[in-house]
């Protein structure tokens, strides 16, 4: 009778392990081929999501007091820096915004409806963010109702933080560029250098003893030197042309010697993120 | 008994009210908590149901819990809402209770050997669910910097927590009974 019900709970135990693997299997191959989850999956998602938004507001309403009492401490040099950094803005903005309108007319002459570089943002609050050590996920509160879909590249303060990884109706999860999966931080880049060439790349993952991001397999022979601005280059899919992602903080030789690596340190503080930009582009 | 008290449906609210706080604690304390490379990943929801196990065996038969079923639904919406992952904490979070169930049956619990039994189990959710993202590719990290940077930090900050937070919860579980 022993030995029958110590057969009976392996028999459980290996059952159990098949089917979660069974599972794992096919959510992670839904997440990578379809663009939404299954229907059952969204609902439940939206309504734990409606459920979140009342948890974490008044928990994220703490946390948000308690940042701004201890930046009011050092506001003061920060404001002087601040204002010389705003004197200057201004003139850019001025000059950006002339520059945006002849592109805009000269598009309209040349017939160009939509560019690589044409996107709309959607700005979005961060619900919370996924409890556990490798994935590093948010949750934001905007989803397939405001035009959010997946795949799409997500912003925060200057610089890019990640990509849209499962879109519901209200909300979605957005991978940062810090997760090191297979299929996070993979984007299009490309590094104008001081000398004015071009090197297109795509980002390979991320160094987290450092918090830089890795771009490996380059073969130009262009010299990549410290400070190089980092931005998406358009290529291949939905991620729009001249979104920032950081500066180049180190070039070495590749693992295997044969190619550079360089190191990106990322525009954005990936740690603490409230609310975030979604480049939502026309598909 | 169990099916008259209040404990019906405020163990459920409990549960979910400390599934979502774990997620607003990672995501208010973040540059805390994650300071790369080491993580300390919040459990609360692991904490409620392990105090849940030890109190329902403090209070003997008059009160045994469908623990088993509501730490799978925990499970579910964790990997759900979470991760996306479906198939991990739906069976880890199970499996804890079941470790629980047994432990209690051999060391009388207490806030010590609560502690002990607390230890035991954060283990073992962390490191299923490290076993279970190598499986499936979701991390490339090292079973030894695994160990160093995320069991280690996660530990302490839940073990702390189990400090501070488990006289509160015990008081939440009589005044529900």
């Amino acid at each position: 009778m022993q030995k029958f019900s110590f057969n009976r709970r392996l028999v459980i135990i290996i059952v159990c392990l098949i089917v979660s693997f069974a599972l794992m299997t096919v959510s992670v191959t839904i997440r990578n081929k379809k663009s939404t989850p299954p229907l059952i999956q969204q609902f439940g998602n939206d309504i734990v999501g409606l459920v979140d938004r009342v948890v974490a507001f008044p928990a994220n309403g703490l946390s948000g007091s308690v940042s701004s009492i201890s930046e009011l401490l050092n506001t003061y040099q920060e404001n002087q820096q601040l204002k010389q950094q705003v004197s200057e803005l201004a003139q850019t903005k001025v000059r950006d915004q002339t520059l945006a309108k002849e592109n805009k007319q000269l598009k309209q002459e040349l017939k160009l409806n939509a560019s690589l570089t044409d996107y709309t943002a959607v700005s979005a609050a961060v619900i919370t963010r996924t409890p556990s050590s490798w994935q590093n996920q948010v949750v934001i509160n905007k989803g397939a109702a405001a035009g959010v879909k997946k795949n799409m590249p997500v912003m925060s303060g200057s610089g890019l933080i990640g990509r849209i990884a499962e879109v519901n109706k209200t909300n979605s999860k957005v991978e940062l560029i810090t997760d090191n999966n297979d299929s996070a931080n993979r984007f299009a880049v490309q590094i104008t250098t001081k000398s004015g060439t071009t090197v297109n790349g795509v980002l390979s993952g991320y160094k987290s003893t450092t918090g830089q991001v890795t771009m490996d397999n380059i073969t130009t022979k262009a010299k990549l030197s410290k400070g190089d601005k980092v931005v998406t280059s358009g290529l291949g899919g939905v991620t729009p042309k001249g979104l920032y992602v950081g500066t180049v903080a180190k070039a070495s030789g590749s693992d295997y010697g044969l190619a550079t690596k360089l190191y990106i340190t990322p525009a954005t503080d990936l740690s603490s993120l409230n609310v975030v930009t979604v480049a939502v582009t026309k598909q | 008994m169990y099916r008259l008290s209040k404990l019906r449906f405020g163990f459920p609210i409990g549960l979910f009210l400390l599934l979502l706080l774990d997620g607003s604690i990672s995501q208010s304390f973040s540059v805390q908590l994650f300071r790369y490379p080491s993580a300390m990943v919040s459990h609360l929801v692991v904490l409620w149901l392990v105090c849940g196990a030890i109190f329902e065996a403090d209070q003997g038969e008059a009160y045994p819990m469908p623990l088993a079923v509501w730490a799978a639904i925990a499970g579910a919406v964790f990997d759900l809402y979470y991760t996306g992952i479906f198939g991990v904490y739906v069976f880890v979070f199970p499996v804890v209770i079941y470790v629980t169930r047994r432990l209690v049956l051999y060391i009388r619990p207490n806030f010590l050997s609560g502690l002990l039994i607390y230890f035991i189990d954060i283990t073992i959710v962390e490191a299923l669910g490290y076993l279970a993202s190598r499986a499936i590719h979701l991390t490339t990290m090292s079973g030894s910097s695994f160990l160093v940077n995320t069991l280690g930090p996660t530990l302490a900050f839940n073990l702390a927590m189990f400090v501070i937070l488990y006289f509160p919860i015990r008081w939440v579980y009589n005044w529900l009974k």
